[in-house]
Formats: C-alpha cells, structure tokens, sequence
C-alpha cells in the first residue's frame, strides 16, 4: 500500500535526508532553500528526527563543516542555493578530493547580477567540474528518490564521492504535489547505515587531506576521481533494479519520454521538462513525431545512454536553462560531443535557451522548437547559434520597464 | 479532466494558503493536485499569484497558469493593476470572481462569455475572523464555484492547512464558519475541460550591447509617482482637537506616509498610506480614529 501526500519539493528534500536516517547537518538559510532546514530542524526539535543540525556562519564553513564531518564516518546531508553554493564554490573541490561521500541538495536559483529569486541552472552548472555526483530532478517524487540513491552511489567503494541533488526553486520548491512517502523499514534495507572508509577515531588517527606536491601524485589522484565517478553510471544500472523492487519505480540516468518512434526529440532536464512534455503531447496529436528526453543524471554524464537514444533521429534540439555569456548554453556542446562518433548521427543539433530567472515558456514557444526542427531551419546566425526563447509580449514589457528606467530605447 | 484555478491577492491576504486549501481539498476528494505560488522580495501589499490545478488523471503541466478556467481575484483593485493584470488569458466559458460588495454588471470588466460572480469577502473574514485575511473564504468560493469539491473536504482542509500554523482552536472554528458561509453563497458551475494553449511568438532579441544593457536605472526618484494606498481596507484620521503634535505617529509610519506640516502638524499622505494602523494603535493621545473603505482612492 502506498500512502500519497502532496508535499512541496523543499518538504521532499527534508523527507529525503529523515528518511536516509542523516547524522549530521550543517545549515546556513538562502531562499528559496530555507524551507528544507526548518523543516529538518524542527523535527530535530520535537524529536522525530535523531540528527545534529548546526548553523554555521556562511556557506563556506558549512561546506567544511559538512566533508569534515563526513570524513568522520558521521552520514551528512547539508542544503544550500545560487549564490549560497558560489559561496562555497572552493570548498566544493576540497570535498571531493577529500573522497567524503555527503549530499547536497541545491535548490537552483538564477545568479546574480541582476538578482532575482526564480530559477535556472547556472549555479549547479557552476559545480559541473567539481567532482560531485549530480541528479537533477523533475519532480517532487524524484527528490526523495534521489536522494536516496545519491546516498547508495556516493558511499558506494568504488565511488566515494559527494552527490548534489538540483531541484527547481519556487517550480518545485514551492510546488505542491504527489509524492509517495518510502517506507522506512524498506529504505533501512535499500540504504543500510553509513560504514565510513578510514574514518577519523580518537583511537586510530589518521592523516586526510594531505597535501601532495609531486604532479605525478596529484595526477594519480584526479584520474582515480573521475574514474570513480563513471563507476557511479554503472552502479546506477543496478541499484535502480534494485530501488525498483523495493518502491516500484526506477530511475535511468536518462528518462525517455515518446522518443521510440520519434523523429524530432527535445533535450531538457529539471522541472521545465514537464512542459516539454506537455508541447510533446500537442504535437503528438497533431502529427509530428515528437519525443523528449531528459538527462536525470548529469555527473558522471551518461553519453553512452544519451548517444543510443538520439541516434538515427532527424533532428534534435538542447533546451539549455543557463547561460555560458561567450559561448552559448553548457550542455548544448555536451549532447554534441556524445553524438560524434555516431555513424547515424541525427543531421542538425539545435541549441535553444530558454527558463533563465525562471522565464515562464508558453506551448507557442514550445511548440516553435518543434516547427523549427522539423523545417530542419535554425537561426539565420547559423545552426550553432542558439534560439533564444522571449516572446513579443515580453520584448515590449522589457521595453517598457527601460523607457520607465530612463534609457534610451532603439529600434 | 484538468481544472486551472488562479488566485490573484495581495501579500498577507492569503493568496497561497487559499491555493493550498482547494488543493488539499481536492486531493481529499481522491483527485490530483498541483499547487504553487509565485512571489517576489515585496512587502507585505504587494501582488501576489498563486496556481491549483486539479485533474483526475496526470498534471503534465507547471508552474504560471497562462489560461484559467477559473480566476479569484481576492482584491478589487488588482483589477486595475498592470503588474496582475489578474484577467489575462481567461478563457470564453471560465468564471471570474470579484471579491467586491458591487454586483457582476457594476464591474468594468468586459469579457465574452465568462460567468462573473461577486461576495464581499472581506467584510465576511472581518466579521468572522477579526481580520481581513481572506484564504479560507476564497478557497471555498473556488471549491464551490468548480463543483468537484465538497464542503466536508474544504472543512478539513481549512483544518488541516491552519492546524499546522499558531492558530488557537476557536479560530480555527471560526475560519470552518466562515468558508462554510462563503460555499453557501455563490453558485456552482459545470465546467468542461479545455485544452491549455497559451501562445507565444518567439521574436530576436535584438542587437544590445554595452550600457544599453545593463540594468541601470537612471530616472531616479520616480517610484513616488506609483501610489501604494489603493488597497487599505481601514483609513487613518487625525483629529487635530487631541493631536499634541507629539510626532509618535510620524517616527513609527513604515510607508513614510505621514508628513509633518511647517505648522508641526502631521497630516496623512492617502496616496501612500497602505492602513497598517500602526498610528492609530500608537498615538497616546488616541487623535487618530479608522474607518473601514470600501475601494481606496
Ligand atoms: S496607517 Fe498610519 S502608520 Fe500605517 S501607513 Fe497609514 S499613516 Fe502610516
Ligand atoms: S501620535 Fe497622535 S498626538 Fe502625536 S502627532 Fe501623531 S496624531 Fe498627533
């Protein structure tokens, strides 16, 4: 029997880290990801939790806090969002290196300047490179999921490394919906307690995070990390098997959403997928032979799984939700180099960015990378350059909030 | 079936609660539900919007609600405000409800085949609660107004979704009167389902480049000419008789909206005095009285 309730995605985040039974959890808020430690701490606080959470003084210590922790054996769940997670951008690297196995959920909001408070994904793509496993979630389900399979992954031997887990401020942060709660007895059998390697003990010191001034060393150490986290791939494979029988649902490191039978497939990944879907169903009933896929999984990247969907496929279009200023989106490039070696690789890959701040995207935007896929006919800057996604409303409402700043406005 | 509900009310009104209590209505009914709001850094007055989809099969959908079937504008006046522009994308055969003690055909709202109804729910909630805050009564109004649930499940709902707050027991009970009450007073509707089409022209951005786009504002000053006073519900007036000049009420304004005359004198700016009645609960000499409007400005 499963019970469902309607929870936000920063409940579901808090219901995550409960549910995988964390020791410790250091804390420092940022909208839009307060919600996750107050929630935690009040169930710390009437005692319906057993865990220790601290408030540090900035995203930076929470971050050491959070590998210092974990290097003990202790299990560490910690939370943070945009200009939070840049804040402690260098200890990210530190973590990582330090094989200390914690999840971060980072609720994803667009960085500043200008501020603003809705999301897109330039703060957990700032993180990329780190060495953090990274699952990006759809829903509010997929965020207690996830969560728990970051645990398993990251603490896995082969692995040993720390996992974000991304969710969309305010398109799931706030959001209400379903989520079917794992039973606990279940996740104690998928997820067993945390058995730390060499972990730090009064009566057995150890040396971590030693520094290493020999290159030949420092290399040795970096490749282990990145063959470490394409294990996490193949350990994926088996443990959604596993997850599967246990809660009856399983997670890839890609979702296929019609993409069978399609011939113009949409690249999307996070919250903004639902949309996708939607304009996939449209135009479904309306003839074309639409598909979507979603990356689940973006570190380590699943290019194996991504090439064997898009292969033989007309066109393909990359919704980025970020922005590289000089370069164009980040993932566009990514989904391009997976299909290289293809023999039958899909004729045209078409860049598209869209969602940055949160922007709302219509179906007649949606639909548009759809038409414009299937006249195979991209910008008139050429294939490469991308579609930009603002809609005449918009353009005249910017244009009216410049004339009200002052500026001169051309055209 | 898929049913778009969007709230439009002002920050501290309880725009996202009423979001919350249809939904856990509805998802008490056994159907699904999506429920979310969308706010900026504003204070307290500010527009503010919040979304309930509710479907007996999948919500392949998220976030702003471009077509409604259904709009409760939980404050007369975001009708006239640009930044809600509360009726965009109401759809022909949806419903339109005003939170206002005028009758449908007394509205300035033209639309081709939406149903308008009206009920002054704020003098409800003042009556009932004490208190101009107005979740409870618009979710029983959207729970009606769609048909698909129940006045049992809003009750618990309201239960529900107050229980979790510092609420005393009495006026939980007093919120479960007051959306029985707003239920009792509007009608139902069948409404089918349409199929969400919000359109969209994707147009170039256009050459930009250096300063032209930057976020610099430089008509600086101009935010005085925004008026911030058109929703009070309760109007400050000082009595000049008791008024000592003391200038308490002029420290504790937060709008800046009490000024203070050459003669010393502190006279009211009403284009910008949002009703917080701070003054009036401050004056020690108690000159300043309140009186309830009905439309401000
Ligand atoms: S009610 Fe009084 S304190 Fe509040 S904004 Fe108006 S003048 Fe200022
Ligand atoms: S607080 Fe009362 S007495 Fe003092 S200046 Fe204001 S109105 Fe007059």
């Amino acid at each position: 029997m499963k019970s469902l309730s309607l929870m936000t995605g920063n409940a579901a985040a808090a219901w995550g880290a409960r549910l995988a039974r964390v020791d410790y959890i250091p804390a420092y808020p940022i909208t839009p990801q307060t919600e996750i430690i107050e929630t935690l701490s009040s169930w710390i606080r009437n005692g319906e939790m057993d865990a220790k959470l601290v408030q540090l003084e900035s995203e930076h210590s929470m971050l050491t806090a959070a590998g210092a922790a974990s290097s003990t054996g202790a299990r560490v769940f910690t939370a943070t969002s945009s200009q939070g997670l840049l804040y402690g951008m260098e200890m990210l690297y530190n973590i990582t290196g330090w094989r200390t196995p914690l999840v971060l959920v980072n609720v994803s909001r667009a960085l500043a300047a200008p501020i603003t408070l809705e999301p897109d994904h330039n703060d957990v793509l700032a993180a990329r490179d780190s060495g953090f496993l990274q699952l990006h979630a759809e829903n509010c389900q997929e965020i207690v999921d996830m969560i728990l399979l970051s645990y398993r992954l990251a603490e896995d031997r082969k692995v040993m490394l720390p996992a974000i887990v991304n969710l969309d401020g305010f398109y799931l942060s706030f959001t209400r919906e379903r989520v079917a709660l794992p039973d606990m007895k279940k996740v104690a059998e998928f997820l067993p307690e945390y058995n730390g390697s060499n972990p730090f003990r009064a009566s057995r010191p150890v040396a971590k995070a030693s520094s290493v001034l020999s290159s030949n060393l420092y290399s040795y150490f970096r490749y282990q990390m990145h063959i470490s986290s394409l294990n996490a791939l193949s350990l994926l494979g088996r443990i959604s098997g596993e997850f599967e029988s246990l809660f009856g649902r399983s997670y890839g490191p890609v979702e296929e959403f019609m993409t069978d039978d399609a011939d113009y497939v949409l690249v999307m990944t996070n919250s903004f997928s639902t949309i996708g879907k939607q304009a996939v169903v449209r135009m479904r009933s309306r003839g074309v032979r639409a598909g979507l896929l979603r990356i689940r999984m973006l570190r380590p990247f699943p290019a194996d799984a991504i090439a064997s969907v898009l292969a033989g496929k007309r066109a393909v279009a990359v919704f980025d939700q970020n922005i590289a200023p000089g370069s164009g989106g980040i993932i566009y490039p990514e989904i391009v180099s997976s299909l290289y070696h293809l023999k039958n690789r899909p004729e045209d890959v078409f860049p598209v960015i869209g969602g940055l701040g949160g922007k709302q995207i219509t179906m007649g935007e949606m639909e548009m990378i759809f038409e414009m896929m299937h006249k195979g006919h991209w910008s008139a800057e050429g294939p490469h350059s991308p579609l930009y996604l603002m809609r005449n409303d918009e353009i005249e409402s910017v244009k009216k909030n410049l004339q009200i700043a002052g500026q001169v406005v051309r055209q | 079936m898929l049913l778009r509900i969007r709230f439009h009310g002002r920050g501290g009104q309880g725009g996202k609660t009423a979001s919350r209590i249809l939904g856990s209505a509805a998802f008490d009914e056994g159907l699904n539900v999506q429920d979310s709001p969308v706010y900026g850094a504003e204070r307290r007055g500010a527009p503010v919007t919040a979304f309930t989809r509710i479907s007996d099969g999948e919500i392949l959908e998220r976030g702003f609600i471009f077509d409604p079937d259904v709009v409760i504008v939980m404050d007369e006046t975001l009708l006239e405000d640009p930044t809600a522009s509360p009726l965009s994308g109401l759809r022909e055969g949806g419903i339109l409800f005003v939170n206002s003690s005028r009758k449908p055909d007394e509205l300035n709202v033209n639309l081709d085949g939406v149903e308008v109804v009206t009920l002054n729910i704020t003098d409800m909630a003042l009556e009932l609660l004490g208190k101009p805050i107005l979740s409870t009564a618009s979710a029983a109004v959207a729970a009606k107004l769609i048909s698909v649930v129940s006045p049992d499940a809003v009750t618990s709902a309201v239960r529900g979704e107050l229980g979790e707050g510092s609420l005393s027991p009495e006026a939980i009970q007093m919120n479960v009167a007051l959306a029985g009450r707003a239920f009792s007073l509007v009608p139902s509707f069948k409404l089918s389902t349409k199929e969400n089409y919000s359109p969209g022209t994707v147009v170039p951005i256009g050459v930009i480049s250096g300063m032209e786009g930057s976020e610099d504002i430089l008509l600086v000053g101009n935010s005085a000419l925004r008026k911030t006073g058109d929703w009070r519900i309760y109007a400050p007036t000082i009595d000049y008789e008791k008024c000592t000049n003391c200038m308490i009420c002029y420290a504790y304004c937060p709008e800046s909206a009490m000024v203070i005359e050459t003669d010393g004198r502190p006279v009211i700016d009403m284009e910008n005095c949002k009703g917080c009645l701070i003054c009036y609960r401050e004056c020690p000499t108690k000159a300043i009285s309140i009186t309830r409007e009905v439309r401000a400005l």
